[in-house]
């Protein structure tokens, strides 16, 4: 046995395959103590915020704050309300609008903006400029508008009883807040769903009982297709038949129309992960039973297990001591396997709105639902489905390595 | 045999090269110039049936649309055109302004000396009687919805209408309100051509309903050009009545109408995106993102949230059928810990005002709605949401309490276990459905989401009684001439409980006599003030008893437009006064006859 394990540890394949998989594991385990509580609690208003770390606004404005005289903060400042593109199209609006921009240098931030308010005005309709290009003039002109004009902005606040306004306190344009400093901020390395539910957190769940579907579903169909292989395989005879009869017609039943099938009978909500793990082992038992079955019919007449027949051993026994171990390897290949396609059958049917229901747990296929309903893939948020997708590939693709190097260790014909 | 093997090899591939250039050839026939044609999206879904406006089910989106917000009109006509901006009536077919009687028993309407039908004879009263009297016959959606209001229509000379009310008991008009939407609803149709259907059918109803109208006579500016499973496109009538001084004074501005027959939202909004939609009526996520991020030239009808004027609140409704929802407090409490920003910001990406914007009530955010009821005298009722702490206390006052120690209330000692539906793919319902389950979990109830297809999940709803869905999600009217009293009858009114096939309002079957006879005397009270009393009464009952609540506030109509072709789409800024119709419905319509080119 240990020399097995040292063999298996000695295949890279597997190596990386197990390395793979306990990284994911690892995190799944660890990151609910990092960042505690429910993933599925919505906690953003508004659909898909980017990732990033967001700092309260309310929190900073009282936090103790350091001066800093940057050189360039203004500049800065100016690029991000106004991008070159932005001034490019605010010339051509002067231009348009019949203004003098012979003198004007876009790169002349002040006088831009002071040709800018003196001479634009909404309500001017320039011939032949389309509803969408005046709307975005006019979001320009209220963001410049906006913008602070002087160095020092104040913040105020009413006096309930009173009603009157007392000026709070006054935020300079060199002041700065250390991110420590501010009572609430969050931190959001893959943004939010469709929901406002933190993205990562959800992930992190969801690739917890997306693994343990795997295994439920991949330990259901082993243990069907090893029992019913090896009885057919062993008896032989009409067991064998009858067995082998259903096995035929499931085989020949495509296993995923099946799959569809069942859940789509089952009402959504009596359609728990477990329900889905199980009608997915249900289903997939088919290959197991075929390839154990045929394992079995070369064992059957081995001397070893004529020999315990002769001696009257009991069929459990035989099976149990002189059957099973010779397959145990092909078996855990086989559960591997199963696990890794369990994962993704529930991912295809959650994509066609048949997985679990929806509020209880995360999986990476209800993920990857929502954020298609809400067209994530059409709208740029790329966290709400990409990493979904990174880590149903890599859980399968550390799977499949370690059945890989588990192949080269157990089959003779592929030692090295 | 070595020859005649070539020779037979040759006209194969002869025969192949041939086949490749037929089958462009004929789709070449539709390929119309991109700078006559308007293109919509989120209409017609499905390939067209036919052409026969008498029918219901003739799935012809842009051709046959008849709604008390708006009819379509680019083919078939009304009277007048519904404007939701301001609840006013433009004459259509119609001559000027309808006339009441002093009882307000009869309308009057003249049909316009210019109106005329497609074939070139003249549009008479004698049509629009015609029309009534064989929508009644046939007994179909118009017929039947019209019937209990209207009790003749007749012409009294060619050119004028008589429209008598069914009466009540006092002699009274039994609601004249319908009465007025029936003009700008109900379309007219021409009595020859609808004498030559009953012809062919045999005077049988069903037969008239499913003929297929290919040789139908119409009076608007567009008729059939071509039809299948990719598209639908409408041509210009270039001989249309309309263009007459007395109506528009010139032709509507696109030579084509086309509609591509898209396979889900995300192809149209796809199709948006790439400019090969100019119109698109689709619920869009985060609409604003198109310009503000990808810088693409198309907008709605106002540059800032909610992006549209909201008239419909989509509602969800309690199963009553069920005994554990007959506890009022149970439905209040559900409804108190629901987030509403949350369904609004999330589920409609904030493409509603928010319910502490517009507390809720049985009125739509129009300021024409909530003038008709005292704010005041409802406001202890209202709520804004997301409120568990009130809901727990409530539940735990009326004895709803987690008697088992399972984690989950019970009533009777039965743990309140509910399902909440809405049709599948239908986004931001589902979303909704979501946080409203999410909101159970908080109370101590459970709810759990369940989204069936929309072909079972109407049957169920439109059944007179089910015991399937205990939460689910219907609409609610838009803005029309009848409103809010319509509404306030579709979502309390007891007439429509036991109903099979209820397509009318109260899919909740909820039923409440104060209520039934304020409904009945809304429409008959001319008095201001005891108008208001009654509406205030009716907001007061629905916000206590629960019977249903309303989820967030949604246009009647989804109108993005792409200026990439097409520029001057009605916008709320413009003064125009032409209401964000996706440019066909009511007047809305007056869209199309001063949409320009881009580049001319």
């Amino acid at each position: 046995m240990k020399n097995t394990i040292r063999q298996v540890f000695h295949s890279p394949k597997f190596v990386v395959g197990f390395c793979i998989f306990m990284a994911i594991l690892l995190t799944m385990l660890v990151y609910p103590f990092i960042n505690p509580g429910d993933p599925l609690k919505m906690i953003g208003l508004g659909t898909f915020a980017e990732p990033g770390t967001y700092v309260s606004m309310y929190d900073s404005v009282g936090a103790p704050f350091s001066t800093f005289k940057i050189p360039d903060a203004d500049v800065k400042r100016l690029d991000k309300l106004l991008t070159q593109e932005d001034r490019a199209k605010m010339r051509e609006w002067l231009e348009l609008a019949q203004v003098d921009v012979s003198e004007l240098d876009v790169g002349d931030m002040d006088s831009l903006l002071a040709m800018w308010k003196q001479h634009y005005d909404p309500e001017i309709r320039i011939p032949g400029m389309i509803k969408a290009v005046r709307n975005y003039y006019i979001r320009l002109n209220n963001s410049i508008l906006s913008a602070s004009v002087s160095d020092t902005l104040k913040v105020t606040d009413t006096d309930e009883a009173t009603g009157e306004t007392i000026e709070k306190t006054k935020i300079s344009k060199t002041d700065y807040v250390n991110v420590d400093d501010v009572a609430n901020v969050i931190s959001l390395p893959l943004g939010t769903d469709n929901f406002g539910r933190d993205t990562l957190k959800q992930l992190v769940a969801a690739c917890g009982v997306s693994i343990s579907i795997g295994l439920i579903a991949g330990a259901v169909a082993t243990a069907l297709g090893l029992l019913l292989g090896l009885l057919a395989g062993y008896l032989g005879g009409w067991v064998d038949d009858f067995i082998m009869f259903f096995t035929n017609i499931f085989t020949v039943i495509p296993s995923f129309v099946l799959l569809i099938l069942i859940n789509y009978s089952i009402n959504q909500d009596q359609r728990g992960a477990g329900t889905v793990a199980l009608v997915i082992g249900l289903t997939s038992w088919v290959w197991t039973t075929r390839s154990v079955r045929s394992q079995v019919i070369s064992l059957r007449n081995r001397d070893h297990v004529n020999l315990s027949r002769l001696s009257g051993h009991s069929l459990p026994r035989i099976i149990l001591t002189d059957i099973l171990p010779y397959i145990a390897s092909y078996v855990m290949m086989a559960f591997i396997l199963q696990v890794s396609s369990g994962i993704l059958a529930e991912a295809q049917l959650s994509l066609l709105g048949l997985g679990p229901k929806t509020t209880e747990v995360p999986t990476l296929g209800l993920m990857m639902n929502w954020a298609m309903l809400y067209s994530a893939h059409l709208n740029g948020s790329w966290w709400a489905y990409f990493p979904v997708i990174l880590v149903i590939a890599l859980i399968s693709f550390s799977l499949n390595l370690m059945n890989t190097g588990l192949d080269q260790v157990f089959n003779p014909t592929l030692r090295e | 045999m070595q020859k005649t093997r070539k020779l037979l090899s040759m006209l194969l591939a002869i025969a192949l090269l041939c086949s490749l250039f037929i089958v462009p050839a004929s789709a070449e026939t539709v390929e119309l110039p991109r700078n006559e044609t308007l293109y919509f999206a989120g209409i017609q879904w499905g390939s067209v049936n036919g052409w026969n406006p008498l029918s219901d089910d003739m799935n012809n989106g842009m051709a046959i649309t008849q709604n008390a917000g708006g009819s379509r009109s680019i083919m078939f006509e009304t009277l007048y055109m519904y404007n939701m901006l301001d609840g006013s009536l433009t004459p259509l077919l119609a001559d000027g302004d309808y006339v009441w009687n002093d009882a307000r028993t009869e309308i009057t309407v003249k049909i316009k000396p210019a109106a005329k039908w497609s074939d070139g004879t003249a549009i008479t009263a004698e049509d629009v009687a015609y029309t009534f009297a064989t929508s009644v016959k046939i007994g179909n959606a118009r017929g039947n919805s019209y019937k209990p209001f209207i009790e003749t229509v007749e012409a009294v000379d060619d050119s004028t209408v008589l429209i008598k009310a069914k009466l009540n008991d006092e002699g009274a008009a039994v609601n004249p309100l319908q009465m007025i939407t029936y003009l700008e609803e109900a379309y007219v149709f021409q009595k020859a051509w609808v004498e030559a259907v009953e012809a062919r059918s045999g005077d049988d109803p069903a037969a008239v309903k499913r003929d297929l109208g290919e040789d139908v006579v119409w009076s608007g500016p567009y008729t059939k050009y071509y039809a299948d499973d990719q598209k639908v496109v409408f041509v210009r009538d270039d001989a249309y009545w309309g263009q007459d001084a007395s109506m528009w004074g010139t032709l509507p501005v696109p030579k084509y109408i086309v509609h591509t027959i898209y396979a889900d939202n995300p192809a149209g909004e796809t199709a948006l995106k790439a400019g090969e939609v100019d119109v698109c009526q689709q619920f869009i996520a985060n609409i604003q993102d198109l310009w503000l991020k990808d810088g693409l030239p198309i907008s709605t009808y106002m540059d800032e949230a909610p992006w549209g004027i909201c008239v419909n609140m989509p509602t969800a409704y309690y199963n009553l059928d069920k005994p554990v929802l007959q506890n009022a407090a149970l439905r209040k409490a559900i409804a108190l810990a629901v987030d509403y920003d949350a369904i609004i910001q999330n589920a409609m990406t904030g493409q509603s005002p928010s319910f502490a914007d517009v507390p809720r009530s049985l009125m739509n955010p129009t300021a024409g709605e909530q003038a008709t009821f005292d704010h005041e005298a409802v406001k202890d009722l209202q709520w804004a949401g997301d409120d568990a702490a009130s809901a727990i206390a409530m539940l735990d006052a009326a004895g709803i309490v987690d008697t088992d120690g399972d984690g989950w209330r019970d009533i009777d000692g039965e743990k309140i276990s509910l399902n909440a539906c809405c049709p599948n793919g239908w986004t931001d319902w589902m979303a909704a459905m979501e946080i409203v389950a999410a909101a159970g979990e908080k109370i101590g109830i459970e709810i759990t989401t369940e989204f069936p297809e929309w072909s079972v999940y109407q049957t169920v709803v439109t059944a007179a009684t089910q015991d399937q869905y205990d939460i689910f999600m219907m609409w609610t009217d838009s803005a029309a001439p009848t409103q809010p009293w319509g509404r306030v009858r579709q979502l309390m009114s007891s007439e429509f409980v036991g109903v099979e096939g209820n397509w009318s309002g109260n899919w909740g079957h909820f039923s409440n006599a104060r209520a039934d006879e304020i409904i009945a005397a809304i429409p008959s009270e001319t008095d201001e003030a005891a108008l208001k009393a009654l509406y205030t009464e009716a907001v007061q009952i629905y916000l206590t008893e629960v019977p249903s609540f309303s989820l967030m506030y949604r246009p009647n109509m989804f109108h993005a437009v792409n200026e990439s072709v097409w520029t001057n789409f009605p916008d709320a800024s413009d003064g125009r006064n032409i209401p964000p119709a996706i440019c066909v419905d009511g007047y809305g319509i007056a869209a199309l006859y001063e949409l320009e080119l881009v580049n001319p």
